[in-house]
């Protein structure tokens, strides 16, 4: 059965701006082989040197969509994209709309107003030219082992029909010498997707989500291939309402472990499963974790909840 | 005693070279050149055989695996399907395939920090093996073999009395080459060279320390002159005992037209600065073309795979078992559906039953 919001030309919205109504990808011509990331940002203009090369190197195109930054996010990520010399796999996009941040404020918002997450996700995914898609956030660093992967699996997956989930553990910043990897809590979300009618943004409860047909491949890369940054001396938690939005649905463990660990770190306590890591002198700690020591740690990461364990090894 | 031009491990950052490429191209020249040089080919070896009197120069371990795997994955060696690339690369992502093929190679640097690793089927799983150097904290890098795609396919005709015909080996070689070369671009510039075949036989030396300087493979770079004329010794120029022109083989015409350009490109990355965005761009053209080709031909011939579902099937329910008259089967299904599968599997392990598929892990 295929889904019927992915039907038709495109979406329009409700509020009439015309110049941001969608057009799906596949009706604008032929989709080339390939995969792009897509990242929607706002005020991480200090993370784009550290997500942006991995990124780029291992994907045929990033399309950054800017939402209103005021720290010059959009700037400094052509500025990476240059030195880099990968400035032409790099698209700059503008979203000039207030998005609803996630919890009750987005579960307030019709599905098709542009300040939906999902009609906001649709516009930012009809730029996409390739037949596969990355959802990626701006404070997602590849590890080495995750460049590489990616990288394959760009050209590797062609016209299948495949979802891959990309597992992902908090890097909580102190300095640029100090952070705290959180590994006791296994997070594996689903980031890749083919661009295709059945693979379009939708509504759920505390944000968006991406539709599937009735029957899809899907598989899970191992852990240590990704961080998420937090800056703990940043606002981690702006994009959602409030801290009660995530405590109401299992769907947000991950989020009350986050606002756990971010807090215990600022109180000066370590909790269980967090590591600290300290960086050798002259190289960045963001760096230094995802050049060498995730790479090198052993494996299977040893994890104190049994559960997490097991979801591990299936990964 | 000691030569003093010998070189001395200590010291010698880590790396692997992969050697990569079409069966019958040279790979196991080139690996035999760089392990007869002072590189470490991990032990066992594949014995040599008729096919290849002079060695393989390739681990037996990595054999073995590449074949579970492929079997696994449900791809053939000379696989023409551009769709197998996914099915491979979804086995290289599990976690427990990548903890084992690290674990390998783990030990190895022990012996030596310079590594060969060579197996046709090596291409298949390329990112596996990369992520494996990685986590080791060596340096992967790769060596393509280029043989004209008519030589190698009437080597593989000649020595593994390939009955499959031009045709499916001409296409499964653009599907290989093809696609090592996508694996392995962004190694470009540093940590990949294409070496012909034909070069390597006529001026070794030359060739070899382009390798090795490009690589930086210090075992290659300081090699000791004993072991140069050793190589003088194992090079033989008759190796390559095939010719023959891509016209001998009769392809079909967009086959054909595809073989032949491919290879002129592929040409071109073996030249000196030749590996560059152009060429690439025009590899990426051939691809797709190659791509569109097989999902054409594949259409078309829907029929005969259907046939041959259908034949399968008729030839498997022929030769069918007779029933089991097994312990397990004196046991009532419903009380066996109650032993928990951990104490069904060690009791068919204690048997010596065990099933040969391993269960899958990185799927859900």
């Amino acid at each position: 059965m295929s889904v019927p919001i992915g039907g038709g030309l495109g979406l329009t919205n409700i509020e009439g701006h015309t110049d941001f109504d969608i057009v799906w990808p596949w009706n604008q011509g032929p989709l080339r082989r390939g995969a792009t990331a897509v990242l929607r940002v706002k005020n991480e203009a200090e993370s784009m040197r550290f997500v942006l090369p991995p990124l780029l190197r291992a994907c045929d195109h990033v399309l950054l969509v800017d939402n209103k930054s005021s720290d010059g996010t959009g700037e400094a990520a052509v500025a990476v994209a240059q030195a880099h010399g990968l400035a032409a796999k790099f698209t700059v996009k503008e979203y000039p709309f207030d998005v609803a941040r996630a919890g009750a404020e987005h579960l307030a918002v019709p599905e098709r107003s542009v300040h939906s997450l999902a009609y906001f996700y649709n516009w930012c995914f009809s730029h996409v030219r390739t037949r596969y898609s990355w959802k990626w956030d701006g404070d997602m660093v590849l590890t080495t082992e995750g460049e590489v992967s990616m990288a394959d699996l760009c050209w590797q997956v062609g016209t299948v029909d495949a979802v891959i989930r990309f597992p992902r553990h908090g890097l909580y910043v102190e300095s640029d010498t100090r952070a705290f990897l959180d590994l006791g809590l296994r997070n594996i979300e689903e980031w890749g997707f083919p661009m295709t009618p059945d693979f379009v943004y939708s509504k759920a409860p505390e944000w968006e989500i991406r539709t599937t047909p009735d029957e899809i491949r899907q598989f899970a890369l191992p852990q240590g291939l990704v961080v998420e940054l937090k800056y703990l001396d940043g606002d981690e938690f702006a994009h959602w309402t409030d801290p009660e939005s995530f405590a109401t649905s299992v769907r947000n463990r991950r989020k009350r472990r986050e606002w756990l660990v971010f807090n215990a770190l600022n109180n000066g306590e370590i909790p269980e499963g967090v590591t600290e890591i300290n960086a050798p002198e002259g190289e960045h700690v963001i760096d230094y974790v995802t050049h060498t020591w995730l790479p090198r740690a052993p494996r299977p990461f040893v994890v104190d909840d049994p559960d997490h364990a097991k979801l591990h090894l299936r990964a | 005693m000691t030569a003093i031009d010998e070189m001395n491990p200590e010291g010698v950052p880590r790396k692997v070279l992969f050697v990569a490429g079409a069966g019958r191209s040279g790979t196991s020249t080139m690996a035999g050149i760089a392990s007869k040089l002072g590189m470490h080919v991990p032990l066992p070896e594949v014995p040599a055989d008729a096919s290849n009197p002079r060695g393989f120069s390739e681990p037996q371990w990595a054999v073995d695996l590449h074949d579970r795997l492929l079997k696994e994955a449900g791809v053939q060696v000379s696989d023409a399907r551009p769709g197998a690339w996914f099915e491979t690369g979804r086995i290289s992502t599990r976690e427990p395939a990548r903890i084992r093929v690290a674990d390998w190679l783990e030990p190895h640097f022990d012996v030596h920090p310079e590594l060969v690793v060579k197996d046709p089927r090596l291409s298949w799983f390329l990112g596996l093996w990369r992520v494996a150097a990685i986590r080791t904290g060596a340096k992967p890098v790769f060596v393509t073999m280029l043989r004209p795609p008519a030589e190698v396919v009437g080597s593989k005709q000649k020595y593994y009395a390939n009955k499959l015909g031009s045709s499916h080996l001409a296409a499964s070689w653009l599907n290989m080459l093809l696609h090592t070369e996508r694996a392995t671009r962004d190694e470009a510039g540093s940590a990949r060279v294409f070496v012909r075949y034909e070069d390597l036989l006529t001026d070794w030396v030359k060739t070899t320390m382009h390798v090795g300087h490009t690589l930086e493979l210090q075992s290659i770079i300081h090699t000791r002159s004993d072991l140069i004329r050793e190589v003088h010794r194992f090079i033989d120029p008759s190796l390559r005992r095939v010719s023959s022109s891509l016209e001998d083989l009769a392809l079909p015409p967009r086959l054909h037209e595809l073989t032949g350009q491919t290879w002129e490109e592929l040409n071109k990355l073996a030249d000196p600065e030749g590996d560059v965005t152009e060429v690439h761009a025009t590899l990426d053209e051939l691809r797709d073309a190659y791509t569109d080709l097989y999902e054409e031909a594949e259409a078309i011939s829907k029929s005969s795979v259907v046939a041959a579902r259908i034949a399968g099937a008729r030839a498997a329910a022929d030769t069918e078992p007779p029933e089991s008259t097994g312990l397990a089967d004196k046991i009532p299904h419903d009380l066996r559906a109650k032993i928990p599968p951990s104490v069904r599997r060690g009791v068919r392990r204690a048997l010596g039953r065990e099933r040969a598929a391993e269960p899958s892990t990185g799927e859900q």
